[in-house]
């Protein structure tokens, strides 16, 4: 069977990928780096914690409930919030701050969530881990399967959204260019409306699997900012299909990293886990800024210049 | 009773003003000045706090030679007697707190050199996160490395202020004050001089400022440098005041967002706009802390969280409806000049 290590690996990876999906997709429409990504997975890390803890329903029930209400709040944000503040012509910086304002909305929300649960039905609402209420099968757990099964289907459907339907050109355009978009009669703002939809729900339904794996608390979703945003930038925050290539190399690189290290160097080894996704970020942006879908595209184009270069 | 508490609210409002004071300055002249949107200011604050919690105690334990003792695990033993020795001995005790100072500002000086690395390289959302993951990467290996600063469980600091008996609290709150009031007024003086002019063409215009000569990359250097001497200073003088520094406490809400909140209230890029956006958050955040406990009886939860909703919809609300904040910047004021 799979080896643990990479089991751990892989799930961390698909949770990984699912946050810096949303992470591109909201940077590529709309243009702003949503700091709140890690804290959005929170909100779906209750939402299981109500429908396991509370409601006594099965874990995966919990799914379909994040998704939608993730989707709602992720969408209520950017209407609400961030597009008003576009609206007023507020710089990039502004838009960042206000992005790192709502995640203590949201972490606020969260834990006075948590402190009524906690107050008025007696249960122990912080640091809770769900593992054991997980299926397995043939000796793989469920969370596994499930994440795994559901990120290649993601990408299979993300690729036939964005190529074969209209919605998906479309929205295609708008990245591309707003204005040429716009001036076709694309809604542009419609797109990202349905992109921060997507990044809420996707976020949500990484959200509702954390605690089948991980110890999960109010702040575990913000705990993987950095890892979100190096799996962003490592795939190039230019295509989706960079954010995927990039969560999964981040998602490994960081559990086998750290357990190579422990091993080599002692337990203390693993506090220093976070530095692994910084070292690559930071590697990233000095030494190839476009990322991995940058490097692909210009070793393609150097080859077809040689092809050109060899015909003459 | 009354009037004791009174006194307590007070003396605890001026002692946070001045050390968020000295970081939201900081901040100014990185972002307001500079236009380097520094988002992991909370870097430096936590190594001038860390710095603190490594020297100052093991440098009173060579001076005393306390031996055989290990600082950290024997943390409170140590500072006991440290504390014990000081009280009579305010010489060996003001040139420690000196001493640790200065070396607070060298470590400042490193950590914005290090953070100016990629804030030449690097612009907006970018720079953003990288330097969101550094303050990150600082907290965690704070946290992590225990020799440091105590780890999880943070260090007792020794008190060099011992010696001033019954009126430590007082004076330690003034001399806090003291030193963010001067600080402020010599950054106001560089603000003022060519220097901070050169900082404002930067950023307006780059090309410009290079095109006449500046030496853009060195300015930026520069601010940064400025800017992480001034929180890492702030982060040293809250150790000292709290006696005690623990990594944990270094999150990003607490330094970096608070920070950027007060110059967006105040006025991103006016120092003095900067100086009543820091009173007037933290005076709403001690009001909150201090009605606490009267409103925990109504309340099914922390009513800290409320303070977090609070001052998360100010910022909001401030961008849409004054974005440049309760007081605009002001063209610099220029001998023989008439600006307006």
């Amino acid at each position: 069977m799979l080896p643990p290590i990479l089991i751990e690996g892989l799930v961390y990876a698909n949770i990984i990928t699912l946050l810096s999906i949303g992470f591109t997709l909201t940077y590529l429409t709309s243009r702003i780096p949503n700091f709140a990504q890690g804290t959005f997975a929170s909100v779906g890390i209750y939402v299981t914690f109500t429908v396991t803890k509370i409601w006594g329903l099965n874990v995966y029930l919990a799914v379909p409930v994040g998704f939608t209400l993730n989707a709602l709040i992720a969408t209520l944000i950017y209407k609400g919030i961030l597009r008003t503040l576009k609206k007023h012509g507020a710089s990039l910086v502004s838009l960042m701050i206000s992005t790192l304002a709502i995640e203590l909305l949201i972490l606020a929300g969260i834990n006075i969530y948590a402190d009524i649960i906690q107050a008025k039905l007696w249960i122990i609402s912080r640091t809770f881990l769900l593992k054991y209420l997980d299926f397995s099968y043939v000796g793989l757990p469920g969370i596994f399967i499930v994440l795994t099964i559901f990120v290649l289907s993601l990408t299979v459907v993300l690729y036939l959204f964005l190529n074969r339907t209209k919605f998906g050109i479309a929205m295609r355009a708008a990245v591309e260019d707003p204005d040429l978009a716009s001036l076709l009669g694309v809604n542009v703002d419609l797109v990202s409306t349905v992109s921060w939809f997507l990044t809420g729900g996707l976020a949500g339904i990484a959200g509702c699997l954390i605690p089948l794996w991980f110890q999960s608390d109010p702040n575990t979703g913000s705990m993987l900012t950095v890892s979100i945003f190096a799996s962003s930038v490592l795939g190039g925050l230019s295509s989706i299909y960079g954010a995927i290539l990039g969560g999964y190399i981040i998602g490994l690189t960081e559990v086998m990293g750290n357990s190579v290290l422990t091993r080599l160097l002692g337990g203390w080894a693993a506090y220093y886990r976070l530095l692994i996704p910084l070292t690559i970020l930071c590697l990233t942006l000095l030494k190839a800024p476009r990322g991995l879908v940058g490097l692909i595209e210009s070793i393609q184009t150097r080859g077809y210049k040689l092809q050109l270069i060899r015909r003459r | 009773m009354e009037l004791e508490l009174l006194t307590l609210f007070v003396m605890d409002t001026i002692v946070f003003f001045a050390i968020y004071l000295l970081v939201s300055v900081g901040l100014n002249i990185q972002m307001g000045y500079t236009g380097l949107p520094n988002f992991g200011i909370v870097a430096s604050v936590a190594g001038g706090a860390y710095t603190v919690g490594w020297f100052v105690g093991r440098f009173a334990m060579m001076i005393y030679g306390i031996e055989g003792m290990d600082f950290i695990n024997n943390n409170a033993y140590v500072v006991t007697q440290i504390n014990a020795k000081l009280a009579n001995d305010h010489l060996t005790a003001i040139m420690i707190f000196l001493l640790t100072m200065g070396l607070v500002i060298i470590v400042g000086m490193a950590l914005g050199f290090i953070t100016a690395y990629p804030a030449i390289r690097l612009s907006g959302d970018y720079l953003a996160m990288t330097l969101i993951a550094m303050a990150e990467a600082v907290r965690v290996i704070g946290i992590g490395f225990s020799p440091i600063a105590g780890g999880t469980l943070g260090v007792q600091v020794p008190d060099p202020f011992a010696w001033m008996g019954k009126m430590r609290y007082f004076g330690v709150i003034i001399l806090i004050l003291t030193i963010s009031i001067i600080t402020f007024l010599m950054v106001q003086l560089i603000i003022n001089s060519p220097f901070g002019r050169l900082l404002r063409a930067v950023r307006d215009n780059e090309v410009t400022a290079e095109s006449i000569g500046k030496n853009v990359v060195n300015v930026k250097i520069k601010a940064m440098i400025l800017g992480s001497i001034l929180a890492s200073i702030a982060g040293a003088l809250y150790s000292f005041y709290a006696s005690a520094t623990i990594p944990a406490a270094f999150t990003r809400y607490d330094w970096t967002f608070w920070a950027w909140l007060m110059m967006m209230v105040g006025g991103t890029g006016n120092n003095i706009g900067v100086l009543i956006g820091t009173l007037l958050v933290v005076l709403m955040r001690r009001l909150i802390a201090f009605y606490k406990f009267s409103l925990a009886a109504f309340l099914p939860f922390e009513p800290l969280w409320l303070e977090l909703i609070g001052l998360g919809l100010v910022l909001i609300l401030i961008m849409i409806f004054k974005p440049q904040g309760l007081l605009a910047e002001k063209p610099t004021r220029v001998r023989g000049v008439k600006s307006d």
